[in-house]
């Protein structure tokens, strides 16, 4: 196993080098943003229009989902930008062609989600980005340090949620024949994850919170800066949680790895 | 060291699962014990010494990308012992990695989106590749092929030549002591293939670097291999030089016959008809001797003859009073012939018993 510095210069040059080339297709390159941008802007109206007709849903307001909405989709940027090969690893896979991602010396799982990097991703974190900023704004939150390093701290926690549920979605390739539609359905949850979990029947709150826990995408760590006074004890566990889980989602998506060519490391 | 690569009695089993259909079957096979098992590589021995170009030949199905796989060390070997550069290599897959080159069927494992040059910087840095080391690799590549004028391409925009002659500059960039080459002229055109060849030699040549290769373009053998391995089945059928093989069938001579004006027109099925046709004729005069058909690419149709058996002249007088022929051409036997035979040989002699 190589050392941490070598795999972050590696990761920065391989990254740097496909931002410049998809941005030579300029063309391309902010179509995809703007339509990634678009989409992200007509569900805030969507928003606007149905808060027009309730003051609040479930005892949250306006200004307040418009934060948990802002939250969900900056953390859910990394899964965007650093791990969008996940889509395509089940072609591989099938094709036997995820064969040539074995044949250099370092770590599978990197080589093959740092080959890619999503720029539409970039779009999406500018929206969110600026809806937190206006929430925050308008609900009238403290600037303070804690705050503001706490919600450093609850994006990282949540975006490593999303990614790790979507990795062993994308593992599942390795163990199934077909398995397209459990990337599909896993992504379609993270809609969800922009609703305070408090909204679903308390059984999918169950779901959404010990089994497939999107309400550690956006709901939880929101909490920590919207209302802290009323923070379900489970929270302050969620980076490490987010960590722990993570890692999990790595061991498997590397346990497929191995089973597909029949080898460890 | 003796040897670069040491194989002893390597066997190779896959269990397949026999798959159920539908949802219903697709959930019994998550608990199914319904299992086959398919071998690959049977019994599969040899010693490589640094240097050899060795080419590792049989139809396809025979087993040779599985024994690359697990001397690259992606795949583990069910029985037998496997050491490449004195290492197992399945159980340092990233150690192993370090000191080989892979090119693998014919999709590149170059960085798609990126210009030539910045995949070999990436490469640089994977590998550890000194400055120095790497400028000289870099004039000498630019000595043998142009390759500067591809630096700024990016792989997607190359053609499959230009992309497998940068798969292959990649795999030799950290000189390693050992590349496999698995069919890298596959769906090249001639001229491509004969620039590939060139170039596998000249860097074996410069670099001493040890080359296994598979192919079934028997092009490939004649222009780079001393040493030829073949395996059909998963089973060993030969292992020794060319010369040794050409002489071992010496009795053998190739026919070619010319049956139409322009040959080279013809479709395949029209070829395949034409050859129909001699085979008919010869095989009614000369019911039990052993003969190897073939068309060439040029639409000729060959006849493989053992003189020992039949003299090749009594076989062209007795086609040319069935039929008309344009033109005849007589060939010492061809590599190609040879190994189809011994493919042949191995068949009968599994019948046999
Ligand atoms: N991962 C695998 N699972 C099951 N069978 C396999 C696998 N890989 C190869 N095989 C089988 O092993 C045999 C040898 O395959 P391969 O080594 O690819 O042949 P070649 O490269 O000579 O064409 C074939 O019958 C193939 O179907
Ligand atoms: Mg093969």
């Amino acid at each position: 196993m190589k050392r941490l510095g070598f795999y972050i210069s590696i990761y920065r040059k391989i990254i740097i080098q496909d931002i410049k080339s998809k941005m030579s297709y300029r063309s391309d390159f902010i179509i995809s943003m703007i339509g990634m941008i678009l989409t992200d802007v007509s569900e805030l109206l969507a928003f606007y229009i149905m808060f027009l007709n309730f003051p609040s849903v479930c005892g949250w307001s306006y200004h307040e989902m418009l934060f948990l909405y802002g939250f969900s989709l900056v953390a859910l940027t990394p899964l965007q930008c650093l791990f969008d090969n996940n889509w395509h690893l089940r072609h591989y896979v099938y094709d036997g062609e995820f064969i040539k991602y074995c044949f250099r010396p370092i770590n599978v799982f990197f080589y093959y989600i740092s080959e890619d990097f999503d720029t539409k991703g970039l779009g999406q974190f500018f929206v969110g980005m600026g809806t937190i900023v206006y929430a925050w704004y308008k609900l009238d939150l403290p600037v303070t340090f804690v705050n503001i390093a706490a919600l450093i701290v609850a994006l990282f926690a949540a975006s490593l949620f999303m990614v790790a549920i979507m990795n062993i979605a994308a593992a599942s390739c390795f163990f199934l024949t077909n398995s397209g539609y459990i990337m599909v359905t896993m992504n379609k949850f993270r809609d969800y994850a922009k609703y305070p979990v408090t909204i679903f029947p308390i059984f999918f709150r169950i779901i959404f919170t010990f089994i497939i826990p999107i309400a550690f995408i956006a709901y939880f760590p929101s909490l920590v800066i919207l209302r802290p006074a009323e923070i379900p004890f489970l929270t302050w566990f969620s980076p490490v949680y987010g960590i722990i889980f993570f890692y999990i989602s790595y061991r498997i998506w590397m346990w497929g790895a191995s089973k597909y060519s029949g080898t460890g490391s | 060291m003796e040897y670069v690569i040491e194989l002893k009695n390597v066997d190779k089993e896959f269990k397949v699962l026999n798959r159920h259909e539908g949802l219903k079957g697709s959930f019994q096979d998550l608990f199914s014990r319904d299992y086959k098992i398919i071998k690959a590589v049977n019994d599969v021995s040899m010693n490589i010494k640094p240097g050899e170009i060795v080419g590792y030949l049989g139809p396809n199905g025979a087993g040779k990308s599985t024994t690359i796989k697990m001397m690259t060390g992606v795949l583990q070997p069910t029985r037998g012992e496997i050491l490449v550069n004195g290492r197992i290599p399945y159980k340092n897959r990233t150690a192993n990695a370090q000191n080989i080159g892979v090119v693998f069927g014919q999709r590149s494992q170059l960085w798609w989106s990126l210009p030539l040059i910045e995949s070999f910087k990436l490469l640089k840095d994977i590998y550890g590749i000194s400055d120095k080391d790497y400028k000289d690799m870099l004039t000498l590549y630019e000595s043998l092929v142009d390759i500067k004028e591809l630096y700024s391409k990016p792989v997607r925009q190359m053609s499959l030549g230009q992309r497998t002659l940068s798969d292959i500059l990649a795999a030799f960039l950290h000189n390693p002591p050992i590349v496999f080459l698995d069919e890298p002229t596959i769906g090249l055109d001639v001229s491509m293939k004969a620039k590939i060849r060139n170039l596998i030699k000249a860097l074996n040549k410069e670099k001493n670097t040890t080359v296994i290769l598979t192919t079934h373009d028997m092009g490939d053998v004649d222009a780079l291999c001393e040493r030829i391995v073949i395996i059909d089945k998963g089973t060993m059928l030969y292992d020794n030089d060319i010369e040794h093989l050409r002489s071992f069938f010496g009795a053998y001579r190739t026919l070619l016959i010319k049956t139409k004006k322009h040959p080279e027109e013809l479709s395949e099925d029209e070829k395949n008809a034409e050859l129909t046709a001699v085979e008919t004729i010869v095989k009614e005069d000369f019911t039990d001797k052993d003969f190897t058909f073939a068309t060439t690419d040029e639409g000729w149709c060959s006849i493989l003859i053992d003189e020992s058996q039949v003299r090749l002249m009594k076989v062209l007088n007795h086609i040319q009073e069935k039929m008309k022929v344009y033109d005849v051409r007589l060939e010492e036997i061809s590599t190609e012939s040879v190994i189809r035979k011994i493919y042949e040989d191995a068949e009968n002699l599994k019948k046999a018993n």
